[in-house]
């Protein structure tokens, strides 16, 4: 990809939203609001792995809240000295997506030998075997008090602490070398790889793709982004509790890319921003705001099941067809929606 | 072990065994009948000890009355289920589609049920009473059985009896299984496949509803009762994907792990099902009792 091919105008509109997004945010959103934001965008980042095992790969893994339990916990151990050594955080920071990769590589080793709904349910088990042991195993996990008073990031002599704008650029950055980094899988030949499973595993097979490895350095991909979020996570909150990690919360994170578009990368963020912003925002109609929320989760998959992403081919489609009804079927080119 | 706590430990953990059946014969048949996996299985279950608790706390129907008055509700609840969850996405082209929007009807149900009925967990009174309210305890040769836990696996498996016959037995079943096996060939030969599924999805519903009911004496009715799909989903992993008779069984097994490993680490009963759960998959994908087929859900 050369430098010609970035300047379209497609690409020119996106780098002046985002730049629009990191430089307006902070002038007009203080205090819990910065707080909700930041996790959302640290949230993104994980379901940039769902992006890649889901909507790259076809494959339906509930393992990123897990993995963000794993990274969360690590920094927690690493940096408060509960096992009698301290390691920097920023030096912990950098290690944890490299542990976690590998971590992942070798649990993907053994769940990818399941295929498709057979793998989706020992990630459930997975998600609930961490669960119970983040929740009661006190010597690494704190039992079910959590681990509180966790040293925030310190980069050189520069400490983030409370400073919840400086936090945001700092998540803004990571979001979107993450964003890069999945834009870029996408168009290697992993990406295309993880695409001929998602559209035909024979196929692909046959085609000489190593499906079994492909899925798994996908999985530990994913894995290496969540457990980054989740480390950047209990830097930014100062506290880890199991609650986080149960099953309930592992949905999210599919809601999250769903939403937004599970193919599409600044989808993702929009997606993760409305999931965890909205409740937010209409604190005042609490009672009712999380049944508004999954009844539009519904009535999104119903109407636009390529998310909000997908609006615009939905209604292009739509236009097509009202246009020229006799020739219909031929309109299958613009969208990827086959899975 | 002495021998009555080993088979108070057993009826319970049959008892519990029975309740993951019930939800796991359910996710089979909504498998088989229309290719989805439910996750708001668990939250159907709750809504029908919801339901139940309403009837019987609020409204003070006799037994009796409550019968089929809850069946009916049941039904109702199943049927609503089918025309927002599954037919406007019966012909979505991604998969995992139906799966997000099962996830957002147990968000909806979970939600409904507090505002409808309050956060506070509702205590329900258990089916054998003592003369004093308590709860009525078998006494079998000096080893004392609660009722509730009989009961759940008397009602539990003639229910799923009557169902297992009705598929398998009954001509009406045959017409189901018909539909459920190619649709587009049923409707040819003039099968209705949508008062098929309808019937499904009411089955499941009162399946499901009578567990929750069963159950929320022993554990209130709350709205964390929908967390035991979970164990369900163990339960037909283990028995076999597919297989009405391996997801009952691996169900039954998944609530005899879970009790009698509460014996020495009752903090980590998760953990043993679902290692049991993932070795199980390692060395058996079909499990148990499934024979291989094709993945459909």
């Amino acid at each position: 990809m050369t430098l010609k091919n970035l300047a379209t105008p497609k690409n020119i509109i996106g780098i002046i939203a985002i730049i629009a997004f990191v430089v307006i945010v902070p002038q007009v959103v203080q205090g819990f609001a910065m707080t909700i934001i930041n996790v959302a965008l640290l949230f993104a980042i994980i379901s940039y792995g769902v992006s890649i095992m889901l909507g790259m790969g076809g494959q339906l893994s509930f393992a990123a809240v897990t993995f963000m339990g794993f990274g969360a916990y690590f920094i927690a151990n690493m940096s408060t000295g509960r096992l009698g050594f301290v390691i920097p955080t920023f030096l912990a920071l950098l290690l944890t997506p490299i542990v976690f990769a590998g971590v992942a590589f070798l649990i993907g080793l053994v769940l990818l030998k399941l295929k498709g709904t057979y793998f989706t349910f020992s990630t459930i088990a997975l998600v609930q075997v961490a669960f119970t042991y983040f929740n009661n195993f006190q010597p690494l996990f704190g039992g079910p008090d959590g681990i509180s008073g966790i040293p925030t990031l310190t980069i050189g002599s520069y400490s983030f602490g409370n400073d919840l704008t400086a936090w945001f650029y700092l998540i803004c950055v990571f979001v979107i070398i993450g964003g890069i980094i999945v834009e870029r899988i996408r168009r290697s030949q992993l990406g295309r790889s993880l695409a001929s499973i998602r559209d035909n595993e024979t196929a692909a097979l046959t085609l000489g793709v190593n499906t079994y490895l492909t899925k798994v350095i996908a999985f530990s991909i994913a894995g290496a982004f969540a457990a980054f979020a989740g480390a950047l996570w209990v830097m930014h909150g100062r506290f880890v509790g199991a609650e986080m990690f149960n099953f309930l919360n592992a949905t999210q994170f599919i809601i999250m890319a769903m939403i937004g578009g599970v193919n599409s990368t600044v989808g993702i963020v929009i997606g993760a921003l409305l999931v965890r912003g909205l409740p937010e925002f209409f604190r005042g109609f609490q009672g009712y705001m999380n049944l508004f929320w999954g009844v539009s989760i519904i009535l999104l998959m119903v109407f636009m099941p390529t998310g909000l992403a997908g609006i615009k081919d939905v209604i292009v489609d739509k236009f097509r067809q009202f246009r020229v009804k006799s020739r219909k079927g031929d309109d299958d080119d613009a969208t990827n929606t086959k899975a | 072990m002495s021998l009555q706590l080993f088979s108070t430990l057993f009826i319970n953990g049959l008892a519990m065994g029975v309740v993951y059946a019930m939800l796991a014969m359910g996710l089979i048949l909504l498998i088989r009948a229309v290719g989805i996996l439910n996750f708001a299985q668990g939250e159907m279950f709750m809504f029908g000890a919801y339901i139940s608790a309403a009837l019987i706390l609020d409204f003070h129907l006799p037994f009796f009355a409550m019968i089929p008055v809850a069946m009916i509700s049941f039904i109702i609840v199943g049927l609503i289920f089918m025309f927002t969850i599954y037919w406007p996405l019966r012909k979505a082209s991604y998969a995992a589609t139906t799966i997000i929007a099962t996830m957002g009807a147990a968000i909806v149900l979970r939600e409904l049920a507090v505002l409808i009925w309050g956060a506070m967990p509702r205590s329900m009174p258990p089916l054998m009473q003592t003369p004093e309210g308590g709860a009525a305890i078998l006494n079998i040769g000096g080893t004392p059985l609660p009722w509730q836990f009989v009961l759940i696996i008397i009602v539990g498996a003639a229910l799923m009896l009557l169902i297992y016959l009705l598929f398998e037995k009954l001509y009406i079943g045959k017409l189901m299984q018909a539909a459920c096996q190619n649709s587009y060939a049923a409707n040819l030969i003039g099968i209705p496949t949508i008062l098929t599924i309808a019937a499904t999805y009411s089955i499941v519903s009162i399946l499901v509803s009578v567990g929750g009911y069963m159950v929320s004496p022993i554990f209130t009715v709350n709205n964390t009762l929908g967390t035991m799909q979970l164990q369900a989903f163990a339960g037909v992993v283990i028995g076999g994907f597919g297989n009405i008779k391996g997801a009952i069984i691996g169900s039954l097994l998944v609530g005899l792990i879970e009790v009698f490993s509460t014996i020495n680490f009752s903090a980590y009963r998760d953990v043993s099902v679902f290692l049991v759960l993932i070795v199980v998959l390692l060395l058996r994908p079909q499990g148990l009792f499934g024979e291989k087929i094709a993945d459909k859900a």
